[in-house]
């Protein structure tokens, strides 16, 4: 058979086929295909198919680049347009909330363990050190920053947590959400260099954490340091060491792939971590809310603030531990 | 074909059996798209300021907010997209596809973008930029580890435009790479100089039984044959 011929003769359907294509792309959505009028699913997917028998047709009989060209972009387009899927939506959030999340969390227990100990023990002796002899806080961060805690942590200050006071809630719930899901990340990110750069943001941030704590509670503002950070830490240090969890399961992906190669082994990892870094920017945007509009709020007394971070506590680690246990 | 060893086209089969070919794009294409959409995030965050800023202290909350998604979520909620390209990659052509050619997942595009962070180190894309220019593929460490690839959009391709060469039967039967390479020579038979396709139609003129001869009359008569296998009859 003649190209030609082959052309004149399917003419119509790749036609067909490409206004169909073209008419979907338009409406944005995949109606047609999904639930919409199954007449027309099954339509576009039959002339696919036979589109694509003409495509390695006209590659074995070495028709013209032109016409083996025109079929590959329809038959990729379709190809596109067909296994597109949409897995976001409320219902896919509302499973993530409730089973998908605090499961994959449980799943990688053992990455998330070892990240709160890396995080949690320089905090602890970088806390003591630094509240035996103060003054080893300059060694960790210039005299100016110190003077900048000591005044924001100061019982005189109407809003607790700033440099400036003049700062309102809002212009902080900005602020933190920037910098404290800028941390997260880069504990998730720091796992592409075989976890090493994951160890270091956990110890480093649990460093100096811990240091701003001694050093504040030897100044004898333990009082307001910890009301300020008790409630928002139970979203906000969760959060970090879950994603260090994270970054700490791709670097061991790639240290020890197992019987995968190690690019396979990587790309497994991430897609697996992808629903706890989902929950982690939930945790941090809920612990940026109350960060700036509930933690710095000066005139509630501590015994309320601090009620309220044990619940918090308390409802966090429940969630991760309890929820979805049943099979759903 | 040999001319594979040097393109870095990479093949992907479909459930249908079929290969696609994947064209993935350099750092070059990829670094335009990027000041591109860079551009572009630059000049929303600068407009939206002039009310936000406007309103005082919860404007200025609400614009590090909008500067935090512009930063993070910019490149997702785009890429997620029928197109699956952010607009600098459109207006480049380019669009980010998974290994196997299908649409980027929300996942894959989420990790990929977040590991922008590893790309950036140690500073300026440096590690994103190796990697880049070190694989075959173009893909940067997030690309790697989400399992995705930028690819360039498919081109049209040009039609056939030889027009008025009558058609002319070939002196003997040809197997099908000698009929395909006859045709392949008349589609590109427009781009060349005379004199030039006087020298490759020499090459083939033995399908149209003038062996060893050169000039315009035979470069005519080959494409006629081209004209007489397309399936062009006097």
């Amino acid at each position: 058979m003649t190209p030609l011929r082959f052309e004149r003769l399917h003419e119509d359907e790749w036609a067909e086929l490409a206004a169909r294509l073209e008419a979907m792309r338009r409406r944005k959505d995949q109606a047609t295909l999904l639930e919409g009028s199954q007449p027309s699913a099954e339509r576009i997917t039959a002339l696919y198919r036979r589109t694509c028998e003409h495509l390695a047709l006209a590659r074995e009989r070495a028709y013209p680049t032109y016409l083996i060209a025109r079929l590959e972009q329809l038959t990729e387009e379709a190809h596109q347009t067909i296994y597109y899927q949409r897995v976001f939506g409320l219902g896919a959030l509302r499973r993530m909330i409730t089973d998908g999340f605090p499961r994959a969390v449980r799943r990688d227990a053992a990455y998330v363990g070892v990240a709160a100990a890396v995080f949690v023990i320089p905090t602890l002796v970088l806390g003591l050190i630094v509240y035996w002899s103060p003054e080893l806080i300059l060694s960790m961060m210039s005299a100016d920053r110190a003077a900048d805690f000591d005044q924001m942590y100061s019982p005189a200050a109407r809003a607790i947590g700033r440099a400036r006071t003049a700062d309102t809630d809002w212009v902080m719930f900005g602020f933190y959400i920037r910098n404290n899901i800028s941390v997260a990340f880069q504990c998730f990110a720091g796992g592409l260099f075989a976890g090493v750069g994951t160890l270091f943001f956990l110890a480093y941030n649990g460093a100096i954490g811990g240091a701003v704590a001694g050093y504040l509670t030897e100044r004898g503002m333990a009082s307001t340091f910890f009301s300020f950070v008790a409630t928002h830490s139970a979203f906000e240090l969760t959060a970090i060491v879950l994603s260090g969890g994270a970054g700490l399961k791709i670097g061991h992906a790639l240290l020890a792939p197992g019987r995968r190669t190690r690019r396979a082994a990587l790309v497994a990892a991430t897609e697996e971590s992808a629903i706890i870094i989902y929950g982690v920017t939930v945790l941090l945007l809920i612990a940026a809310a109350i960060e700036a509009f509930w933690s710095s709020a000066g005139w509630l007394p501590a015994a309320i603030k601090y009620t309220v971070a044990a619940v918090c506590w308390t409802a966090v680690i429940g969630y991760l531990v309890i929820q979805g246990r049943r099979a759903g | 074909m040999t001319g594979e060893v040097l393109d870095t086209i990479v093949a992907t089969e479909t459930p249908e059996g079929i290969v696609l070919e994947l064209r993935p794009a350099g750092l070059s294409a990829r670094f335009y798209a990027f000041l591109l959409d860079l551009a572009l995030r630059g000049v929303a965050l600068n407009f939206m300021a002039i009310p936000l800023g406007l309103m005082g202290g919860m404007g200025i909350g609400i614009l590090l907010i909008v500067a935090f998604l512009l930063e993070w979520l910019y490149p997702v909620a785009f890429e997620l997209t029928r197109s699956g390209a952010t607009p600098g990659k459109r207006v480049f052509r380019l669009k980010v596809v998974m290994d196997n050619g299908l649409p980027v997942t929300p996942a894959a595009s989420l990790a990929r973008n977040l590991l922008r962070t590893a790309d950036f180190l140690p500073l300026l894309y440096g590690f994103g930029i190796v990697s880049m220019l070190l694989r075959r593929d173009g893909k940067r460490l997030g690309d790697l580890a989400a399992g995705t690839m930028v690819v360039h959009e498919h081109a049209m391709a040009a039609r056939l435009t030889i027009g008025d060469v009558a058609p002319l039967p070939p002196s003997t039967p040809l197997r099908p790479q000698d009929q395909a390479a006859v045709i392949a020579l008349a589609t590109r038979a427009s781009t060349l100089t005379a004199e030039r396709l006087d020298e490759l139609a020499a090459l083939a003129a033995s399908v149209s039984g003038d062996k060893g001869r050169q000039g315009p009359d035979v470069t005519r008569r080959v494409l006629g044959v081209a004209q007489w296998l397309l399936g062009h009859r006097a």
